[in-house]
């Protein structure tokens, strides 16, 4: 009798793993497919960076940041809880600013033209049906960076929602630094600043070529 | 992200003389990952942050930029792998502390070969044979042995800090070997590494200065996450930036 309850837990068990193992392994794949969008679009403005400026770059990477990234979501969880406190105009004028902040780093930063190569090392499922996209960023000389994306689905489409650098969140980062300005200047007070932070970006980038 | 870096000279006496006052915070509330919250030293923090980065903007980094730009490429290889052989006996107490006994061992091995093959440590000969550099320090060290991280704290003209990761400077200081040679070597050599680690930081401080809104958070929270990844050995779990999408529809 015991065994044959132990047969039966076997067979259940078994049973739910084969039936959450093929959804599993199709929630990996697309995640990745979505990680490695994004890193191809990054890997293609690096290989024209002698021929595109800042703003070319700014271009070709926007609108595969805007398929590919979850801005909404990432911005109510940078404004934490200041996020319930602003009306539907102010929403969409901090993720639209959110956006051109982002793709303008990202223009920044990936500006050099050496042969480098994104490569995806790990997939691990996290809670709430989130996936833990672990990569690595090798270039020639230079030691390997790690970069780490969560992602969720949403209206059956994977978005990054979080990306971490050798251990640093930039999610986390600009939590405590936004949370920081709000708290002390108010809304208009963060919107002024990543204003100014985003004409910066692209007037250091034009200085130095 | 050590970010600011003075000769470790001059570092030695800062340490021993903050040592015991440091020891007396380390009870003090811990800063959480991400924390929207200032760090319960702030106060004594941002003024901190404040004179070390004027120090540095304009003294100590437009040294370093000069020298980066006045020393050929590989001989600031050389200097930099001759400091970080010479200063790698922290790294192996630490491994074995921890209870790595196979990366002690090799990095007892990467530091004979270094010396011995790779001419005093100018080369580093060690890690294409398969002794890859490690970082470790007495912070981590209490980390893995259950202490908990106390708060942030940003120390004048050495940069930040944790009072969990304080006692470090105590024992990087004595294993040291520059502290047991006379001071006529000790000084220039101590100079020489100052500037040659802040030059190896330009590109870093420059990532900051072109992100940052906020620096002096941006520097906390850089360097909590880095010291929370290294803890780790570069596998942190993700708890702390999972749960931080755990918010309520009408949230």
């Amino acid at each position: 009798m015991r065994n044959m309850l132990k047969l039966r837990l076997f067979f259940l068990s078994a049973s739910i793993f084969f039936l959450a193992f093929p959804w599993s392994v199709q929630a990996s794949a697309d995640a990745v497919a979505t990680v490695e969008e994004f890193h191809l679009a990054l890997a293609d403005v690096m290989l024209e960076a002698d021929t595109l400026s800042f703003q070319g770059r700014y271009d070709r990477l926007a609108p595969v940041i805007d398929e590919t990234f979850d801005i909404e979501t990432i911005c109510r969880v940078i404004l934490s809880k200041n996020w319930s406190s602003l009306d539907a105009d102010q929403k969409a004028l901090f993720t639209q600013l959110f956006f051109r902040l982002s793709t303008a780093t990202y223009a920044a930063r990936f500006n050099s033209g050496t042969k480098r190569r994104f490569s995806t090392v790990n997939v691990e499922e996290l809670r709430e049906g989130r996936v833990l996209v672990k990569t690595e960023f090798n270039a020639p000389g230079l030691d390997v960076v790690r970069f780490d994306y969560i992602l969720h689905q949403k209206q059956g489409q994977w978005y990054i929602i979080s990306a971490t650098a050798n251990g640093v969140n930039d999610l986390a980062l600009k939590r405590s630094e936004y949370t920081a300005i709000f708290n002390s200047s108010g809304f208009e007070g963060l919107v002024s600043t990543l204003e100014s932070k985003i004409l910066e970006l692209g007037n250091t980038i034009a200085d130095n070529g | 992200m050590a970010v600011f870096v003075v000769p470790a000279s001059c570092r030695h006496l800062c340490r021993i003389l903050l040592l015991p006052a440091l020891l007396l915070l380390t009870a003090c509330a811990t800063t959480p990952i991400g924390s929207t919250d200032p760090d319960a030293l702030e106060g004594f923090n941002r003024p901190a942050y404040n004179f070390t980065d004027g120090a540095d903007r304009y003294l100590i980094k437009p040294v370093a930029e000069t020298y980066a730009t006045h020393t050929p490429r590989l001989v600031r290889a050389g200097i930099t792998n001759f400091f970080n052989n010479l200063l790698y006996l922290n790294v192996m107490v630490n491994s074995f502390l921890q209870g790595k006994i196979g990366q002690g061992f090799s990095d007892a091995t990467r530091i004979v070969a270094n010396t011995t093959i790779g001419l005093g440590g100018l080369v580093d000969v060690a890690t294409p044979i398969g002794l890859p550099s490690h970082d470790e320090d007495f912070g981590q060290t209490l980390a893995v042995w259950g202490a908990g991280q106390g708060s942030y704290l940003f120390l004048p003209l050495l940069g930040p800090n944790t009072t969990r990761d304080t006692p470090d400077l105590a024992m990087s200081t004595l294993l040291n070997p520059l502290i047991y040679i006379k001071a006529a070597i000790a000084l220039p050599l101590a100079f020489l590494n100052g500037v040659n680690t802040r030059a190896n930081l330009l590109s870093a401080t420059a990532l900051r200065d072109e992100n940052a809104v906020d620096p002096y958070i941006f520097t906390r929270e850089a360097y909590l996450q880095q010291r929370r990844d290294l803890i780790f050995d570069g596998n942190a779990p993700t708890e702390g930036i999972d749960d931080m999408f755990d918010f309520d529809d009408e949230d």
